[in-house]
């Protein structure tokens, strides 16, 4: 079957249909608030009360807890060992040993930061894997954003896909001629060259004729674009979004307060 | 009632010196469906763009004559009015999917989108014409997941949905096997019945004599001959300018050198040929 670059999974879910945009702040909430709240243990508290759960709310927590296990905890993990070995922080020596030095403020500091990177990857791993690409853009370019900028980003989704598929053929097709690609390094290298050239020029020209495609399809008219998706946005969504909205804040006054 | 009109058109690409269209003169009528002949360089392409607006809205150049469709001259428009008169659709299916659109459904409805069709309005619109190129039972794949005969038949319902007056075919069979070229026939031939004006640029002259109601030949960016299937596509003219002709006139005329046809006729087709050594 075809291969495309997107995470979604269709299922019916409280998440898949909140808002694009109620995700998206949700998304950036997360964030500002692991980054700006005062207290020591909010990015924890967020992993593990909110969006864990919201995983099982949006019934992704299989597709979820894959890429947690995959490549989200052991990026944070490895940054997590690095920062509490190497930070030169803090006067609370645990231990010593040749020239590392692991400290409790270092330590404390790596954890912290390791969470963050938790939150802000696992939020926007949720928010991909519960809203369709074009509906969130559609979405957004409903509210303001250029669609010449939503086109670039879905079609680049799509077509990337197809570009691979054109290298591999490419790449086939030379060493049919007899192109080496498989023996010492220096030789791999040197069998890009006659790649890139197809590759490219062949995009370009491809480029104008999907050019002239889309015009004659009027994506350039004057008129107000329509959808034919219809996007809810609920007052539960509004509300939702106010509430992140002034949670957001109320991090970022407290911070201040307390400095 | 001529509804597209070209005058003493010439054009030259940016940074050409040759002209590729050189003082070309000609008038489609409402509903009538012309085939346009030529060999590769002749200008069949420019033609198309020509009148599909893209010369020189999107192309530049240096364009000089009169292109009129529906009563409007191409310079006092702009291209994003004319696509709305006139809609084209081009050779490689895969490059005029827009990539911007997940399912055909999706697809089709991309231009509705753009020119801004209200959504009620837009599903029946798009149903319809679904139904028309039959590929209803293709709406919800992905259009990167079709075959190259269906990918072409998205490409020309996407146009339709947009019900332009006038409907630019650039050799839209040339790269189809000869299942998909009779898929995409089939709907041109469907168009041009429900009384829509077609202007298809194409090499397979055995359809062409089956279908059109006329016959340009291009050569050179100058039109050579213009007149009814079985003049143009028999007249001796096309051979000695190096225009693929259909391997029944070649053999009918072989015969009738050696006194084996009788007619004065030459045909195109199968039909006409096995007619015509018969009688």
């Amino acid at each position: 079957m075809h291969e495309r670059l997107s995470f979604y999974v269709h299922r019916d879910s409280p998440l898949h249909r909140l808002n694009p945009l109620t995700k998206l702040t949700m998304v950036f909430a997360f964030i500002l608030l692991s980054f700006g709240s005062p207290w020591y243990w909010t990015p924890h508290i967020l992993i593990v009360l909110v969006i864990l759960p919201l995983s099982f709310i949006g019934r992704v927590q299989r597709e979820y807890l894959l890429t947690a296990a995959r490549l989200i905890f052991p990026a944070a993990g490895f940054l997590f060992l690095m920062q509490s070995l190497f930070q030169p922080i803090g006067q609370t020596v645990w231990f010593r040993w040749w020239v590392l030095e692991v400290t409790h403020e270092a330590v404390a500091f790596a954890f912290v930061n390791a969470a963050r990177i938790i939150v802000m990857v696992s939020s926007f791993t949720l928010l991909l894997l519960t809203t369709h690409p074009s509906e969130l853009m559609s979405d957004l370019t409903r509210r303001g954003l250029p669609s010449q900028f939503a086109y670039v980003i879905i079609s680049t989704l799509q077509i990337i896909p197809q570009m691979q598929a054109k290298a591999q053929t490419i790449i086939a097709a030379q060493r049919s001629r007899g192109l080496d690609t498989q023996s010492s390094f220096v030789k791999r290298v040197g069998a890009l060259v006659p790649l890139v050239g197809p590759l490219v020029f062949g995009s370009l020209v491809e480029v104008e004729e999907r050019a002239i495609a889309i015009e004659a399809r009027g994506f350039t008219s004057s008129h107000a674009k329509t959808s034919l998706r219809e996007i809810p946005d609920s007052r539960f969504d509004q509300i939702l979004r106010g509430a992140l909205i002034v949670s957001v804040l109320l991090a970022f006054v407290s911070r201040l307060w307390l400095s | 009632m001529a509804i597209v009109t070209l005058q003493n058109v010439t054009y030259k690409y940016p940074l050409t010196e040759a002209p590729v269209l050189q003082n070309v003169n000609l008038q489609v009528n409402e509903g009538e469906f012309v085939a346009v002949i030529g060999p590769n360089g002749a200008g069949k392409s420019t033609l198309c763009y020509t009148l599909a607006g893209f010369v020189p809205h999107f192309f530049k150049g240096e364009l000089t004559g009169i292109v009129e469709v529906a009563g409007v001259e191409t310079h006092q428009s702009s291209l994003n009015e004319w696509v709305l008169n006139v809609g084209l659709a081009f050779q490689n299916p895969f490059n005029q999917i827009s990539g911007a659109k997940y399912t055909v459904f999706e697809e089709i409805a991309f231009g509705l989108e753009n020119i801004g069709v209200p959504r009620g309005e837009m599903k029946p619109r798009v149903e319809k014409a679904l139904a028309l190129t039959g590929i209803s039972d293709l709406a919800d794949r992905s259009p990167y997941s079709l075959s190259g005969g269906q990918q072409q038949r998205v490409a020309l319902t996407s146009i339709l949905v947009m019900e332009p007056k006038v409907l630019v075919l650039d050799e839209p069979t040339s790269q189809m096997d000869p299942i998909g070229t009779r898929e995409v026939f089939g709907v041109i031939r469907t168009m041009a019945e429900r009384g829509m004006t077609v202007v298809l640029a194409e090499h397979k002259v055995e359809w062409i004599a089956a279908f059109a109601d006329r016959v340009v030949a291009l050569k050179d960016g100058q039109v050579l001959l213009d007149g009814k299937p079985g003049e143009v596509l028999t007249s001796p003219l096309l051979e000695e300018a190096g225009f693929g002709i259909s391997r029944y006139t070649s053999t009918a005329r072989k015969a009738k050198e050696m006194g084996l046809w009788k007619k004065d006729q030459l045909p195109v087709t199968l039909e006409e040929a096995v007619e015509g050594f018969r009688s």
